[in-house]
């Protein structure tokens, strides 16, 4: 049981590490150009 | 076993009570962020007038359906109708604090239950209709699914694992808001337009005024203020942070971004999955069950998003599928040694515990669903369930309550 638990957080963490990290550039920019329609 | 009253024990479980007081406010604030402006106060008003309905009604008559001398395995005998004979000496559920402490300590979950099944009919319920929804589903759905696992109903009696209410809270609460939102039927503007939080600090708010609470609701439901409750105070702790993790992560891997409200959902998640177990597990395995949390209620989220069901804040991914995985990891991963007084699960050489448990979680799931069906479709007779369309456009704050939330 301890391994699965230790190996269930390491997953976790290399998930982290293998994510997106790039932010969502064109929705910020819709959402901006929608404020300024508003 | 003692009979005399333990000043320890009294003022935790007095302290336990208010903290699980402290949670239905909260989950106002964390479903009232999730809703749009237009609908903030009615939603949080649902919460707190639910605090104050049962709150009467438990005194009345909820406490002796639940926790009176049991009645053929059913329901609790009226022998303590408007609290008679519940005063200040130890009752028959905890020998080491006065009777009106166990009461007042259950009365919070009691209160909290019906609440969370709010988040379900969101911004399209009539508020008369809630009343009296909230008033039946009190008395004739949780007073007897308390009654069948804590007050020495048949399935106490069977040998069901519920420590502080997987299945007598999240379990009766999260298929009822399936079965609300599917009779209620969807929001106006349902897939056509975004329905999205007005507040999501609210909500992140909400949800760690919730986790806070919560230790009252898992350590306070040992009663006694000892090693117990200690162990149910860090497995709580440990698999509500497991599941934000988990939550957060696949809402990242999925859909590109590590959501805040991911984050603050899976708390909840986690929180409702370690409840039944929290007096039955070690560490190991509630980071295993927020793990299960932070996946299982997620993936039913999505699924039922799928099939357009518009359960609003998903209730029935968060407390349906966390109870019942709750409940179900409990037989799995009970252990004698965290509580000697309780049974061993599957893990531990005990497979028969599984079965049993899943005889609870089939039992709360069909009595919940059909019950919450019958008295919804009564009042749709005798009250109307939806507000008018123009009422739900206008937003529900305004139509009514008339008042509104923000004057800016």
């Amino acid at each position: 049981m301890e391994i699965l638990a230790f190996a269930s957080f390491v997953v976790l963490v290399i998930a982290w590490l293998l994510a997106p990290s790039r932010g969502n550039v064109i929705a910020v920019s819709r959402k901006s150009e929608d404020r300024k329609a508003a | 076993m003692p009979t005399t009253i333990s000043a320890g024990d009294t003022a935790w479980l007095l302290m336990s009570a208010a903290l699980v007081m402290l949670m239905t406010p909260a989950l106002g604030f964390f479903y009232g962020g999730l809703v749009r402006r237009k609908n903030v106060l009615a939603t949080i008003m649902h919460s707190f007038f639910i605090l104050c309905l049962i709150s009467v009604q438990w005194v009345l008559w909820g406490y002796t359906l639940a926790f009176g001398p049991d009645k053929g395995g059913l329901i609790g005998g009226l022998d303590w109708l408007t609290l008679k004979g519940v005063g200040q000496e130890p009752g028959p559920y905890a020998a080491t604090v006065p009777h009106q402490a166990f009461m007042v300590f259950q009365m919070m979950f009691a209160v909290i239950t019906p609440a969370l099944i709010t988040g379900a009919f969101a911004e399209r319920k009539r508020f008369k209709a809630f009343v009296v929804f909230t008033l039946l589903w009190a008395t004739f759905v949780y007073d007897p699914v308390a009654h069948w696992v804590w007050g020495g109903g048949w399935l106490g009696q069977l040998g069901a694992l519920d420590f502080a209410g997987g299945t007598v809270v999240h379990i009766t609460s999260g298929v009822s808001a399936l079965v609300a939102a599917l009779v209620l039927g969807r929001r106006v503007g349902y897939g056509r337009e975004p329905l999205e939080p007005h507040d999501a600090t609210m909500t992140v708010l909400g949800a760690s005024l919730l986790w806070f609470g919560w230790f009252g609701f898992n350590a306070g439901s040992a009663i006694t203020a000892g090693g117990l409750a200690a162990n149910a105070f860090v497995v709580t702790n440990t698999a509500a942070a497991m599941a934000a993790l988990t939550w957060m992560t696949v809402s990242w891997l999925h859909k590109g971004a590590p959501s805040v409200l991911g984050a603050a959902a899976g708390a909840v998640a986690g929180l409702v999955a370690i409840t039944p177990a929290s007096g039955y597990v070690d560490v190991s395995s509630s980071i295993l069950i927020g793990l299960g949390a932070g996946i299982f209620c997620y993936t039913a989220i999505q699924l039922t998003k799928r099939l357009r069901v518009d359960d609003a804040l998903d209730v029935f991914g968060v407390h349906g599928v966390g109870g019942a995985w709750g409940a179900i990891a409990t037989g799995i991963f009970a252990t004698v040694a965290v509580n000697g007084a309780a049974k061993d699960g599957l893990l531990a050489g005990n497979p028969g515990q599984l079965g049993i448990q899943a005889i609870a979680v089939g039992a709360s799931i069909v009595y919940s669903a059909v019950m919450t069906f019958v008295i919804l479709k009564l009042i749709d007779v005798f009250v109307g369930l939806r507000v008018p369309e123009s009422e739900e456009v206008l937003g529900l704050d305004a139509s009514q309550h008339r008042e509104a939330a923000y004057q800016i």
